[in-house]
């Protein structure tokens, strides 16, 4: 029989059809081809695109918008938003608009054009880290912006239109709306339970430990009680934080290194999988929430949005997330 | 007398921009889809290109990759009714992105910009 099941944060539904059960090997895809040629974020094309906000470099070579970059962090050249000017908040009537204000930037996040996010070592993956902090942490200094989104597109199916690996940082001067319910919904515990809803998340998963992927001392991967899709993880600190911004280079580290190995797992199940994933932190200007627990979402993309899922907000998710989990668990011991 | 390669796929635009960039002293010769384009790319040493996305075959923005691993020089403008074009990453290999309106205005200051 299909079950529904609740996510505690949102009060989002999914159905988990088992009925339509499958393996990991039934999700495999064909890795599309893509058509290569110039690549725009390639060391040695750094003219074609906007200065760089933030760079790491090693060696001798410290010639900004130069060669000899580890990670490098630029500005959209065609952004969705502008970061000149001001909000002009006005109102037509019952609707509200303002000026398309804010900071669209690309985390490009090695040299080389061939290497994958996943196969970065720890010591790369963490200066992609550090890159998204200095830049949650520099654009939270202006007052315009309210929340900085980190995602990441992996895969044309996923959305990624170069295959040269990158992030991106949008800073917005609104909350999206997704964050708005996250943190209503952790706000609606907290008050009944005094406790951070998600730090009881992590408690109970490792008691249970049937959605538990991996873990490490500072770090723990699941798969949620309520995915939206077949193998959807999320990262999350053990130790209460809600700001991704406030953890220091240790901590980074050891994200790296779980972040690295939860990726690993994840394509040996579904090899060349196309996924999304999604910082969610708190608001910018925020001073540290009680109730709010930052934490990385990972979503594989293997199902199709349609219009049940557009008309209903449900995800119907063909793979339960204990077995999610229990394939995840024995990918590396597999491998 | 500076050579503009135009590629578009729509017989209507050709027509227009040939008239106008004639006009304004350019020579141009004309592309209709990707694969002639490069062709031209490379036989014709074109000073500059107007590159539409949305063709039959290959897109512009694989043309436009391919045209910056051969010269990458050449300054390319690519011309889209589009604007969606501009969250694909292979779009920054262009030298400009200008969206098609009925006033070409906006791409004659882009051409000038780069080849006067």
């Amino acid at each position: 029989m299909p079950e529904l099941r609740k996510d505690p944060v949102l009060g989002r539904w999914i159905i988990i059809s088992k009925e339509r059960r499958k393996r990991p090997t039934d999700f495999l895809i064909e890795k599309p081809k893509t058509g290569g040629g110039f690549c725009p974020l390639c060391p040695g094309n750094e003219n074609t695109t906007p200065p760089e906000v933030l760079a790491f470099r090693t060696g001798v070579d410290q010639i900004k918008d130069g060669p000899g970059w580890q990670v490098r962090v630029v500005p959209n050249k065609y952004p969705a938003l502008i970061i000149e000017g001001e909000l002009d908040k006005e109102g037509e009537g019952l609707y509200d608009r303002m000026n398309g204000i804010g900071a669209h930037e690309v985390v490009i996040e090695s040299p080389n054009h061939e290497q994958s996010f996943a196969s970065l070592p720890p010591e790369k993956m963490l200066l992609v880290l550090r890159a998204f902090r200095e830049r949650i942490t520099d654009l939270g200094r202006d007052p315009r912006f309210k929340y900085a989104m980190i995602f990441k597109n992996h895969g044309k199916a996923a959305g990624a239109s170069l295959e040269h690996s990158h992030s991106q940082l949008i800073a917005l001067p609104i909350l999206p709306r997704m964050i708005v319910s996250e943190l209503a919904g952790a706000l609606s515990y907290f008050r009944y339970k005094e406790r951070c809803i998600f730090c009881d998340i992590i408690r109970q998963e490792i008691q249970l430990d049937t959605r538990v992927v991996c873990q490490n001392d500072h770090f723990i991967t699941v798969t949620p009680f309520a995915p939206r899709t077949p193998f959807e993880m999320w990262i999350l600190p053990k130790k209460h934080s809600s700001a991704f911004c406030k953890e220091d280079d240790y901590k980074l580290y050891s994200l790296a290194e779980l972040f690295s190995e939860t990726l690993r797992r994840l394509d040996i199940c579904i090899p060349d999988v196309p996924y999304n994933f999604v910082l969610h932190t708190e608001p910018l200007q925020s001073n540290g929430m009680e109730h709010y627990h930052w934490h990385f979402e990972i979503v594989p993309k293997l199902t199709s949005i349609a219009g049940f899922e557009w008309g209903s907000g449900f995800y119907i998710n063909p793979m339960p997330p204990e077995e999610a989990a229990t394939y995840l668990r024995q990918s590396l011991e597999k491998k | 007398m500076k050579k503009i390669l135009l590629v578009d796929d729509e017989e209507s635009i050709q027509l227009l921009y040939h008239e106008e960039f004639e006009d304004d002293g350019y020579s141009v010769v004309s592309a209709f889809n990707g694969e002639e384009a490069l062709e031209k790319f490379k036989a014709d040493q074109p000073d500059l290109v107007i590159l539409d996305i949305q063709m039959p075959g290959m897109n512009g923005i694989e043309v436009l990759r391919q045209m910056k691993m051969m010269n990458a020089d050449i300054p390319v403008i690519l011309s889209s009714a589009y604007h969606e074009y501009k969250q694909d990453l292979g779009a920054w290999a262009s030298d400009e992105y200008v969206v098609k309106s009925a006033d070409i205005d906006e791409l004659k200051k882009a051409v000038r910009k780069f080849i006067g």
